[in-house]
Protein backbone atom coordinates (compact mmCIF):
# COMPACT_ATOMS: atom_id res chain seq x y z
CA UNK A 1 0.00 0.00 0.00
CA UNK A 2 1.51 3.27 -0.45
CA UNK A 3 2.13 5.85 1.62
CA UNK A 4 0.27 8.49 0.26
CA UNK A 5 -3.15 6.35 0.32
CA UNK A 6 -2.04 5.67 4.78
CA UNK A 7 -1.56 9.24 4.67
CA UNK A 8 -4.49 10.95 3.26
CA UNK A 9 -6.10 7.53 5.10
CA UNK A 10 -5.59 9.00 8.14
CA UNK A 11 -5.87 12.49 7.94
CA UNK A 12 -9.47 11.88 6.66
CA UNK A 13 -9.99 9.48 9.69
CA UNK A 14 -8.90 12.76 12.35
CA UNK A 15 -10.68 14.94 10.22
CA UNK A 16 -13.84 13.07 10.91
CA UNK A 17 -13.13 12.53 14.23
CA UNK A 18 -12.85 15.98 15.06
CA UNK A 19 -15.70 17.21 12.83
CA UNK A 20 -17.96 14.66 14.87
CA UNK A 21 -16.70 16.47 18.17
CA UNK A 22 -17.05 19.68 16.83
CA UNK A 23 -20.68 18.84 15.37
CA UNK A 24 -21.42 17.70 18.82
CA UNK A 25 -20.67 21.21 20.21
CA UNK A 26 -22.76 22.82 17.46
CA UNK A 27 -19.93 24.21 15.56
CA UNK A 28 -21.77 22.83 12.06
CA UNK A 29 -25.04 24.11 13.27
CA UNK A 30 -25.46 27.06 10.98
CA UNK A 31 -23.75 25.53 8.10
CA UNK A 32 -25.81 22.87 8.34
CA UNK A 33 -29.22 25.42 8.52
CA UNK A 34 -28.25 27.16 5.69
CA UNK A 35 -27.58 24.15 3.52
CA UNK A 36 -30.73 22.54 4.44
CA UNK A 37 -32.56 25.84 3.41
CA UNK A 38 -31.32 25.71 0.46
CA UNK A 39 -31.24 21.87 -0.06
CA UNK A 40 -34.83 21.23 0.77
CA UNK A 41 -37.14 22.73 -1.18
CA UNK A 42 -34.73 20.46 -3.82
CA UNK A 43 -35.37 17.33 -1.52
CA UNK A 44 -39.06 18.25 -1.11
CA UNK A 45 -39.04 18.47 -5.15
CA UNK A 46 -37.08 15.08 -5.81
CA UNK A 47 -39.59 13.23 -3.22
CA UNK A 48 -43.05 14.15 -4.37
CA UNK A 49 -41.34 13.37 -8.14
CA UNK A 50 -40.37 9.69 -7.31
CA UNK A 51 -43.03 9.11 -4.77
CA UNK A 52 -45.63 7.56 -7.62
CA UNK A 53 -42.30 5.52 -9.16
CA UNK A 54 -42.00 4.49 -5.10
CA UNK A 55 -45.28 3.43 -4.98
CA UNK A 56 -44.85 1.46 -8.41
CA UNK A 57 -41.68 -0.27 -7.05
CA UNK A 58 -43.03 -0.81 -3.50
CA UNK A 59 -46.39 -2.49 -4.56
CA UNK A 60 -45.42 -3.89 -7.63
CA UNK A 61 -48.07 -5.98 -7.57
CA UNK A 62 -50.71 -2.99 -7.67
CA UNK A 63 -51.05 0.06 -9.35
CA UNK A 64 -50.51 3.29 -8.44
CA UNK A 65 -54.12 3.85 -7.77
CA UNK A 66 -54.58 1.43 -5.98
CA UNK A 67 -51.80 2.03 -3.66
CA UNK A 68 -52.99 6.09 -3.22
CA UNK A 69 -56.95 4.49 -2.22
CA UNK A 70 -55.10 2.34 0.00
CA UNK A 71 -53.34 5.14 1.42
CA UNK A 72 -56.37 7.48 1.63
CA UNK A 73 -58.27 4.35 3.56
CA UNK A 74 -55.35 3.83 5.84
CA UNK A 75 -55.34 7.63 6.94
CA UNK A 76 -59.43 7.32 6.77
CA UNK A 77 -59.27 4.27 9.40
CA UNK A 78 -56.21 5.92 11.41
CA UNK A 79 -59.05 8.84 11.94
CA UNK A 80 -61.82 6.58 12.73
CA UNK A 81 -59.78 4.22 15.13
CA UNK A 82 -58.72 8.16 16.74
CA UNK A 83 -62.29 9.02 16.88
CA UNK A 84 -62.57 5.88 18.36
CA UNK A 85 -60.30 6.41 21.18
CA UNK A 86 -61.52 9.52 22.35
CA UNK A 87 -64.96 8.42 22.67
CA UNK A 88 -63.59 5.45 24.76
CA UNK A 89 -61.47 7.84 26.31
CA UNK A 90 -64.47 10.10 27.26
CA UNK A 91 -66.39 7.18 28.46
CA UNK A 92 -63.51 5.47 30.37
CA UNK A 93 -63.50 8.81 32.18
CA UNK A 94 -67.23 9.04 32.40
CA UNK A 95 -67.37 6.11 34.61
CA UNK A 96 -64.64 7.22 36.74
CA UNK A 97 -62.22 4.49 36.44
CA UNK A 98 -59.11 6.07 34.81
CA UNK A 99 -57.67 9.14 34.53
CA UNK A 100 -54.16 8.98 32.88
CA UNK A 101 -55.53 8.73 29.84
CA UNK A 102 -56.16 11.95 28.56
CA UNK A 103 -57.66 13.10 24.49
CA UNK A 104 -56.03 16.02 23.54
CA UNK A 105 -59.82 17.32 22.36
CA UNK A 106 -59.95 17.55 26.14
CA UNK A 107 -57.09 19.94 26.33
CA UNK A 108 -58.00 23.56 24.79
CA UNK A 109 -54.52 25.22 26.03
CA UNK A 110 -52.69 22.40 23.29
CA UNK A 111 -50.81 24.29 20.57
CA UNK A 112 -49.68 23.22 17.32
CA UNK A 113 -47.04 23.86 14.28
CA UNK A 114 -47.96 22.22 10.99
CA UNK A 115 -44.35 21.29 9.15
CA UNK A 116 -43.66 18.62 6.08
CA UNK A 117 -40.98 16.19 5.47
CA UNK A 118 -38.66 16.46 3.20
CA UNK A 119 -35.82 14.32 4.05
CA UNK A 120 -35.57 10.83 5.68
CA UNK A 121 -32.23 9.55 7.77
CA UNK A 122 -30.55 7.41 4.67
CA UNK A 123 -28.78 5.17 7.06
CA UNK A 124 -30.48 1.71 7.40
CA UNK A 125 -29.55 2.01 11.17
CA UNK A 126 -31.67 5.19 12.03
CA UNK A 127 -35.79 5.75 10.87
CA UNK A 128 -35.73 9.89 11.59
CA UNK A 129 -37.39 12.03 9.10
CA UNK A 130 -36.32 16.19 8.32
CA UNK A 131 -39.02 18.20 8.49
CA UNK A 132 -39.56 21.86 7.55
CA UNK A 133 -39.85 23.58 10.88
CA UNK A 134 -37.17 24.69 13.58
CA UNK A 135 -36.86 26.73 16.70
CA UNK A 136 -37.68 29.77 15.07
CA UNK A 137 -41.18 27.96 14.66
CA UNK A 138 -41.19 27.12 18.27
CA UNK A 139 -40.14 23.90 18.15
CA UNK A 140 -37.81 22.49 20.82
CA UNK A 141 -36.15 18.79 21.20
CA UNK A 142 -38.21 16.40 23.04
CA UNK A 143 -41.40 18.13 21.29
CA UNK A 144 -43.94 15.24 20.00
CA UNK A 145 -44.82 14.74 16.79
CA UNK A 146 -48.08 13.46 15.15
CA UNK A 147 -50.11 13.20 12.34
CA UNK A 148 -52.58 15.00 10.86
CA UNK A 149 -54.95 12.04 12.05
CA UNK A 150 -53.93 12.57 15.05
CA UNK A 151 -51.61 9.78 16.06
CA UNK A 152 -48.05 9.64 17.32
CA UNK A 153 -45.14 9.30 15.25
CA UNK A 154 -41.64 10.49 17.08
CA UNK A 155 -40.10 13.06 19.02
CA UNK A 156 -38.38 16.20 17.78
CA UNK A 157 -34.46 15.16 18.94
CA UNK A 158 -32.74 17.76 16.88
CA UNK A 159 -33.62 21.07 16.28
CA UNK A 160 -31.90 24.01 14.27
CA UNK A 161 -33.64 27.46 13.17
CA UNK A 162 -35.26 26.02 10.43
CA UNK A 163 -35.39 22.02 10.58
CA UNK A 164 -35.64 19.97 13.20
CA UNK A 165 -34.86 16.20 12.75
CA UNK A 166 -37.96 13.65 14.37
CA UNK A 167 -36.80 10.07 15.61
CA UNK A 168 -39.73 8.08 14.65
CA UNK A 169 -41.32 5.85 16.92
CA UNK A 170 -39.87 2.65 15.16
CA UNK A 171 -36.35 3.26 15.46
CA UNK A 172 -34.64 1.22 17.37
CA UNK A 173 -33.95 4.16 20.01
CA UNK A 174 -37.47 4.80 20.24
CA UNK A 175 -38.99 3.78 24.09
CA UNK A 176 -42.49 5.26 24.53
CA UNK A 177 -44.91 4.71 27.73
CA UNK A 178 -47.69 3.42 26.53
CA UNK A 179 -50.64 1.87 27.95
CA UNK A 180 -53.34 -0.90 26.43
CA UNK A 181 -56.35 1.42 26.72
CA UNK A 182 -58.65 -0.80 27.26
CA UNK A 183 -57.59 -2.50 30.19
CA UNK A 184 -54.64 0.09 30.99
CA UNK A 185 -51.72 -2.69 31.09
CA UNK A 186 -48.79 -0.44 30.88
CA UNK A 187 -45.18 -1.00 29.33
CA UNK A 188 -43.54 0.32 26.98
CA UNK A 189 -43.77 1.06 23.16
CA UNK A 190 -39.76 0.32 21.64
CA UNK A 191 -38.72 0.36 18.15
CA UNK A 192 -36.32 -1.96 16.49
CA UNK A 193 -33.83 -2.12 13.51
CA UNK A 194 -35.54 -3.62 11.40
CA UNK A 195 -38.38 -1.10 12.16
CA UNK A 196 -41.19 -3.20 13.82
CA UNK A 197 -42.61 -2.16 16.94
CA UNK A 198 -42.92 -4.26 20.09
CA UNK A 199 -44.86 -3.47 23.91
CA UNK A 200 -42.39 -4.62 26.41
CA UNK A 201 -42.19 -4.90 29.88
CA UNK A 202 -46.33 -5.80 29.93
CA UNK A 203 -47.18 -7.93 32.95
CA UNK A 204 -47.80 -11.73 32.03
CA UNK A 205 -51.20 -11.23 33.88
CA UNK A 206 -52.03 -8.26 31.95
CA UNK A 207 -55.19 -8.32 29.94
CA UNK A 208 -53.89 -7.43 26.01
CA UNK A 209 -55.58 -9.08 22.83
CA UNK A 210 -55.15 -8.77 19.13
CA UNK A 211 -56.59 -5.21 17.61
CA UNK A 212 -56.19 -3.37 20.97
CA UNK A 213 -55.47 0.45 20.98
CA UNK A 214 -52.18 1.18 22.63
CA UNK A 215 -51.44 5.17 23.47
CA UNK A 216 -49.33 7.01 25.15
CA UNK A 217 -49.47 6.48 29.04
CA UNK A 218 -47.65 9.39 30.13
CA UNK A 219 -45.53 8.04 32.25
CA UNK A 220 -41.81 9.98 32.84
CA UNK A 221 -43.07 12.90 31.65
CA UNK A 222 -41.64 12.34 27.94
CA UNK A 223 -44.84 11.99 26.19
CA UNK A 224 -48.79 13.47 27.19
CA UNK A 225 -51.21 10.53 27.81
CA UNK A 226 -53.55 9.57 26.06
CA UNK A 227 -52.01 9.89 22.55
CA UNK A 228 -52.69 7.36 19.78
CA UNK A 229 -49.68 5.12 18.83
CA UNK A 230 -51.06 2.16 17.49
CA UNK A 231 -52.74 -1.28 17.65
CA UNK A 232 -51.78 -4.73 19.20
CA UNK A 233 -51.41 -7.29 16.08
CA UNK A 234 -49.88 -9.98 17.81
CA UNK A 235 -49.90 -11.12 21.79
CA UNK A 236 -47.28 -14.27 22.66
CA UNK A 237 -47.24 -15.01 26.65
CA UNK A 238 -45.86 -18.68 27.84
CA UNK A 239 -46.00 -19.61 31.67
CA UNK A 240 -42.29 -18.87 32.48
CA UNK A 241 -42.07 -15.77 31.52
CA UNK A 242 -43.24 -12.56 33.80
CA UNK A 243 -43.82 -10.54 30.77
CA UNK A 244 -46.14 -10.88 27.76
CA UNK A 245 -44.65 -10.13 24.28
CA UNK A 246 -46.77 -7.99 21.94
CA UNK A 247 -46.02 -6.66 18.71
CA UNK A 248 -47.62 -3.25 18.27
CA UNK A 249 -48.24 -1.87 14.32
CA UNK A 250 -48.14 2.18 14.48
CA UNK A 251 -51.82 3.50 13.13
CA UNK A 252 -49.75 5.99 10.82
CA UNK A 253 -48.07 4.95 8.15
CA UNK A 254 -44.29 5.37 9.15
CA UNK A 255 -42.71 5.08 5.75
CA UNK A 256 -44.54 7.29 3.74
CA UNK A 257 -44.43 10.02 6.75
CA UNK A 258 -45.19 13.67 4.77
CA UNK A 259 -47.33 16.05 6.95
CA UNK A 260 -46.76 16.22 10.66
CA UNK A 261 -48.16 18.09 13.76
CA UNK A 262 -45.84 19.25 15.94
CA UNK A 263 -47.51 20.16 19.48
CA UNK A 264 -45.33 23.14 20.88
CA UNK A 265 -47.38 23.25 24.12
CA UNK A 266 -46.07 19.91 25.57
CA UNK A 267 -42.11 20.43 26.42
CA UNK A 268 -41.11 17.46 28.59
CA UNK A 269 -38.78 18.46 31.26
CA UNK A 270 -35.50 16.35 30.12
CA UNK A 271 -35.41 16.67 26.13
CA UNK A 272 -32.57 13.29 25.71
CA UNK A 273 -33.47 10.44 23.75
CA UNK A 274 -37.42 10.03 22.83
CA UNK B 1 -15.56 14.17 -16.95
CA UNK B 2 -13.58 15.46 -14.09
CA UNK B 3 -13.31 15.36 -10.36
CA UNK B 4 -15.88 18.39 -10.30
CA UNK B 5 -18.23 16.30 -12.41
CA UNK B 6 -17.59 13.76 -9.55
CA UNK B 7 -18.72 16.35 -7.60
CA UNK B 8 -21.52 17.15 -8.58
CA UNK B 9 -22.55 13.04 -8.93
CA UNK B 10 -21.72 13.19 -5.44
CA UNK B 11 -23.86 16.15 -4.01
CA UNK B 12 -26.77 14.88 -6.59
CA UNK B 13 -26.55 11.30 -4.48
CA UNK B 14 -26.28 12.73 -1.14
CA UNK B 15 -29.71 14.63 -2.14
CA UNK B 16 -31.32 11.13 -3.55
CA UNK B 17 -30.00 9.42 -0.30
CA UNK B 18 -31.82 11.34 1.92
CA UNK B 19 -35.02 12.14 -0.19
CA UNK B 20 -35.30 9.42 -3.04
CA UNK B 21 -33.86 6.45 -1.38
CA UNK B 22 -35.93 6.37 1.71
CA UNK B 23 -38.95 5.64 -0.43
CA UNK B 24 -37.15 2.44 -1.98
CA UNK B 25 -36.53 -0.50 0.21
CA UNK B 26 -34.70 -3.29 -0.88
CA UNK B 27 -34.97 -6.68 0.61
CA UNK B 28 -36.17 -4.29 3.80
CA UNK B 29 -33.33 -1.86 3.78
CA UNK B 30 -32.78 1.58 1.68
CA UNK B 31 -29.28 0.98 -0.77
CA UNK B 32 -26.38 3.32 -0.64
CA UNK B 33 -26.37 5.28 -3.89
CA UNK B 34 -23.33 6.97 -2.07
CA UNK B 35 -21.17 3.65 -1.78
CA UNK B 36 -22.33 2.21 -5.10
CA UNK B 37 -21.62 5.76 -6.71
CA UNK B 38 -18.34 6.07 -5.17
CA UNK B 39 -16.79 1.96 -5.82
CA UNK B 40 -18.08 2.68 -9.28
CA UNK B 41 -16.35 5.74 -9.50
CA UNK B 42 -13.10 4.14 -8.20
CA UNK B 43 -13.22 1.44 -10.50
CA UNK B 44 -13.88 3.74 -13.98
CA UNK B 45 -12.22 6.86 -13.27
CA UNK B 46 -9.23 5.66 -11.05
CA UNK B 47 -7.59 6.20 -7.65
CA UNK B 48 -6.87 9.70 -7.87
CA UNK B 49 -10.59 11.28 -8.42
CA UNK B 50 -11.72 8.67 -6.33
CA UNK B 51 -9.41 9.46 -3.33
CA UNK B 52 -10.55 13.28 -3.29
CA UNK B 53 -14.61 12.00 -3.45
CA UNK B 54 -14.67 9.66 -0.97
CA UNK B 55 -14.03 12.29 1.76
CA UNK B 56 -16.05 14.91 0.01
CA UNK B 57 -19.23 12.63 -0.15
CA UNK B 58 -18.85 11.86 3.65
CA UNK B 59 -19.32 15.62 4.47
CA UNK B 60 -22.03 16.37 2.30
CA UNK B 61 -23.96 13.59 3.53
CA UNK B 62 -23.19 14.65 6.67
CA UNK B 63 -24.42 17.95 6.15
CA UNK B 64 -27.64 16.56 4.80
CA UNK B 65 -28.65 13.99 7.23
CA UNK B 66 -29.32 13.74 10.99
CA UNK B 67 -26.41 12.53 11.98
CA UNK B 68 -23.48 14.01 13.86
CA UNK B 69 -21.20 15.39 10.30
CA UNK B 70 -18.32 13.52 9.97
CA UNK B 71 -19.80 10.19 10.85
CA UNK B 72 -20.53 9.07 7.08
CA UNK B 73 -16.89 10.63 6.71
CA UNK B 74 -15.76 8.03 9.18
CA UNK B 75 -17.79 5.30 7.73
CA UNK B 76 -16.35 5.85 4.43
CA UNK B 77 -12.88 6.34 4.71
CA UNK B 78 -12.08 2.85 4.57
CA UNK B 79 -12.94 3.02 1.01
CA UNK B 80 -9.84 5.18 0.83
CA UNK B 81 -7.75 2.01 1.45
CA UNK B 82 -9.90 0.25 -1.00
CA UNK B 83 -8.88 2.42 -3.88
CA UNK B 84 -5.58 0.45 -3.45
CA UNK B 85 -6.86 -2.78 -3.86
CA UNK B 86 -8.49 -1.92 -6.81
CA UNK B 87 -5.40 -0.59 -8.44
CA UNK B 88 -3.53 -4.35 -7.39
CA UNK B 89 -5.33 -5.56 -10.83
CA UNK B 90 -5.49 -8.82 -9.59
CA UNK B 91 -8.33 -9.76 -12.04
CA UNK B 92 -8.89 -8.85 -15.41
CA UNK B 93 -11.74 -6.86 -15.07
CA UNK B 94 -12.87 -3.97 -13.27
CA UNK B 95 -16.93 -4.65 -12.60
CA UNK B 96 -15.71 -8.00 -10.71
CA UNK B 97 -13.07 -5.92 -8.04
CA UNK B 98 -16.19 -3.31 -7.99
CA UNK B 99 -18.63 -6.14 -6.72
CA UNK B 100 -16.64 -7.41 -4.25
CA UNK B 101 -15.68 -3.77 -2.81
CA UNK B 102 -19.42 -2.57 -2.89
CA UNK B 103 -20.06 -5.45 -0.76
CA UNK B 104 -17.11 -5.26 1.54
CA UNK B 105 -17.48 -1.05 1.84
CA UNK B 106 -21.52 -1.64 2.54
CA UNK B 107 -20.49 -4.06 5.49
CA UNK B 108 -18.02 -1.67 6.76
CA UNK B 109 -20.35 1.56 6.02
CA UNK B 110 -23.01 0.24 7.95
CA UNK B 111 -20.97 -1.60 11.00
CA UNK B 112 -19.20 1.56 11.52
CA UNK B 113 -22.60 3.22 11.97
CA UNK B 114 -23.72 0.47 14.46
CA UNK B 115 -20.90 0.65 16.61
CA UNK B 116 -21.49 4.10 16.57
CA UNK B 117 -24.58 3.19 17.92
CA UNK B 118 -22.67 1.37 20.97
CA UNK B 119 -20.13 4.17 21.45
CA UNK B 120 -23.09 6.54 22.66
CA UNK B 121 -24.23 3.74 25.06
CA UNK B 122 -26.95 2.42 23.19
CA UNK B 123 -27.44 -1.84 23.09
CA UNK B 124 -27.02 -3.04 19.66
CA UNK B 125 -28.37 -6.35 18.45
CA UNK B 126 -25.73 -7.35 16.61
CA UNK B 127 -26.79 -10.64 15.43
CA UNK B 128 -30.19 -9.16 14.00
CA UNK B 129 -27.90 -6.93 12.36
CA UNK B 130 -25.86 -9.21 10.30
CA UNK B 131 -29.58 -10.41 8.71
CA UNK B 132 -31.29 -7.64 8.95
CA UNK B 133 -29.27 -5.05 7.64
CA UNK B 134 -25.44 -6.11 6.95
CA UNK B 135 -26.33 -8.83 4.43
CA UNK B 136 -29.60 -7.55 2.85
CA UNK B 137 -28.10 -3.74 2.41
CA UNK B 138 -24.34 -5.62 0.74
CA UNK B 139 -26.83 -7.67 -1.69
CA UNK B 140 -29.21 -4.75 -2.69
CA UNK B 141 -25.92 -2.19 -3.38
CA UNK B 142 -24.30 -4.82 -5.14
CA UNK B 143 -27.67 -5.00 -7.29
CA UNK B 144 -27.73 -1.11 -7.61
CA UNK B 145 -23.79 -1.17 -8.63
CA UNK B 146 -24.94 -2.95 -12.26
CA UNK B 147 -27.38 0.39 -13.32
CA UNK B 148 -24.86 2.56 -11.63
CA UNK B 149 -21.77 1.49 -13.37
CA UNK B 150 -23.19 1.39 -16.04
CA UNK B 151 -24.18 5.08 -16.47
CA UNK B 152 -20.83 6.13 -15.23
CA UNK B 153 -18.96 3.73 -17.68
CA UNK B 154 -21.20 5.16 -20.73
CA UNK B 155 -20.56 8.71 -19.35
CA UNK B 156 -16.90 8.19 -19.46
CA UNK B 157 -16.39 6.51 -23.05
CA UNK B 158 -13.76 9.13 -23.54
CA UNK B 159 -11.25 7.41 -21.23
CA UNK B 160 -11.40 4.34 -23.42
CA UNK B 161 -11.01 6.46 -26.44
CA UNK B 162 -7.52 6.78 -28.17
CA UNK B 163 -6.69 10.71 -27.65
CA UNK B 164 -4.98 12.75 -30.99
CA UNK B 165 -1.70 13.74 -30.35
Amino acid sequence: MRARTRTWFSFVVIASLLFIVASRFGIFDPLQNATLNVSAPIESGLRNATTPLADFVNNLTDTHHLSKENQSLRQENEKLQAEVATLRQTQTELSDLQQFLNVRGQHPGDAFVEGHVFAQDGSNEHREVTIDRGTSDGVQEGMIVLTRQGSLIGSVTRALSDISWVTLISDQLSAVSAAVQSSGAQGVVAGSLNGTMTMEFVAATADVKEGDLVVTSGVGGHHPAGELIGQVTKVQATAQELFKSVEVHPLADLSHVENVIIMTSFVPPDTGSP
Amino acid sequence: MSSAAGLFAVVFAALAQVAILPSFSIFGVQPSIIIVLLVAWMSIRGQREALFLIPAAGFVLGLLDGQPIGLAMLALSPLLLMTEVHELRLVDSDFVPALLITAVATVVYETTLLVSLAVKGESVPWLASVTDVLVPAAIANVLLLLPVYAVIRFASLDLRRPRAI
